[in-house]
């Protein structure tokens, strides 16, 4: 089980044959520039870099509720590719509401049924690149915040 | 100035516009990106993926010669159409599906220089309409070409004792051996770094303008021939990982600078750096 609206998304897709497959995911590309920081919005953390694993930057930023649940806002280059861009939507989406600690647990192996075995190859591995971008920012937002209490 | 020894290999984005609606002519749309095509492309573009249309699905090789016949009858190629291909990253698949066209003999190919990026960055219209062409009848190749313009492992082998010219197109860092995959790509299974003893470290990259178009023929000479030896009437074999940025590579020493006998090893490294006792350079 994934959390509930990744569940719904995985649900989707999991319904659709490959061509509506990726004809939903170019949708959720198409969306991707919706899931930036909007002015005014204030995080804890920002992680905005280009490393060797993305064909261009990336920036994932967090906001952490008092009650745990999390809000991810991405950034992305130009030269991103289509199914980066779509995961991006899909995990800014499906991870709404989530806490700290079930980013944390979901597995990755939502990411097949999502993006359909076809597409699954070498070359599309990048897929699961924001996945482990967004869980690497939680990661040390909740280091931070044991660390914090432990003081 | 000199000229390329094939201009008639590429077309520009100018011509390509005033083109779109040739009925001997057809474009094709060839990437990395796998769901590029369908975020908009060429009008009249019909897309082939370089692994689902032209590999075959079980063994690391190419599709048949009948899988070839069918593909071009889908996509309305008769043996007297000119093809056009286009694509991303500088035209890297572009020029691999080139490159796969001519192993099955159909030689109407030409490149659109610059590729989708120049032709996006002009803002030249693009639809996400997919367009159906009538079936057409394209006779079965009597054979496939490998012999002509590919080069496998014993051959490069071979080559490699021989002293004759090979030119990894490869980043230098994979050259070296300090890493197995390219800049910006994930690790994807090479047990070994280096390169095939006695190449030549020529990045493909070195052949294009910041605009993804080709250099000029002086320009490639000096990478080419001043810089890495190569001679005309040479007998090249060119590679890379898994043979599409070598297909780049390819098709400027074939068309642009007009070598007779170049090969591309589409085995490439994720062959020879996994082959039990292939034997492997390291270091400039």
């Amino acid at each position: 089980m994934y959390p509930a609206k990744l569940q719904q998304i995985v649900d989707l897709f999991s319904a659709l044959p490959d061509p509506e497959k990726r004809e939903t995911l170019i949708t959720y590309a198409d969306s991707a520039k919706k899931q930036g920081p909007r002015e005014g919005e204030t995080f804890e953390l920002e992680d905005v870099r280009k490393d060797e694993e993305c064909t261009d930057t990336v920036g994932v930023f967090l906001k952490v509720n008092p009650d745990r649940t999390t809000h991810f806002r991405v950034t992305l280059g130009p030269q991103v590719q289509t199914l980066t861009k779509a995961m991006t939507s899909i995990l800014c989406k499906g991870f709404e509401g989530c806490t700290i600690e079930e980013v944390l647990d979901v597995p990755a192996d939502f990411v097949p049924k999502i993006v359909g075995a076809d597409l699954v190859r070498q070359r599309s591995q990048t897929v699961y690149y924001i996945l482990t971008r967004m869980k690497g920012v939680a990661t040390v937002w909740r280091n931070r915040d044991r660390a914090a209490q432990s003081a | 100035m000199s000229a390329y020894a094939h201009p008639e290999a590429l077309v520009s984005t100018d011509w390509l516009a005033e083109h779109l609606n040739d009925p001997d002519l057809r474009i094709v749309e060839s990437n990395e990106d796998v769901l590029l095509y369908s975020t908009g492309h060429i009008p009249g573009a019909v897309h082939i993926d370089w692994r689902e249309d032209l590999q075959d699905q079980t063994v690391r090789d190419y599709i048949s010669p009948e899988a070839f016949a069918a593909l071009m009858a889908k996509n309305g190629i008769t043996p007297e159409t000119t093809v056009v291909f286009y694509g991303d990253k500088s035209n890297w698949w572009a020029c691999y599906a080139l490159w796969a066209f001519r192993l099955f003999g159909h030689d109407r190919v030409k490149i659109l220089n610059g590729g989708r990026d120049k032709w996006v960055t002009e803002q030249r219209p693009l639809t996400r309409e997919v367009p159906v062409f009538p079936p057409a009848a394209y006779p079965v190749p009597a054979r496939r070409r490998d012999e002509e313009i590919r080069a496998f492992f014993d051959e490069t082998l071979a080559h490699s004792q021989a002293h004759k010219p090979l030119i990894d197109v490869r980043s230098p860092g994979e050259f070296v051996g300090e890493v197995t995959h390219m800049p910006e790509y994930p690790q994807e299974g090479v047990l070994r770094g280096g390169h095939v003893p006695g190449a030549k470290s020529v990045p493909w990259k070195k052949a294009v303008n910041d605009d993804a178009t080709f250099k000029g023929a002086d320009e490639l000479r000096a990478i080419y021939e001043a810089e890495a030896g190569l001679k005309p009437g040479d007998d090249v074999v060119a590679y890379c990982r898994i043979g599409e940025r070598s297909s780049h590579t390819w098709f400027v020493l074939t068309y642009l600078l007009g070598y007779e006998k170049v090969r591309n090893y589409d085995g490439s490294w994720t062959e020879w750096g996994n082959r039990v006792r292939a034997p492997i350079e390291r270091g400039a």
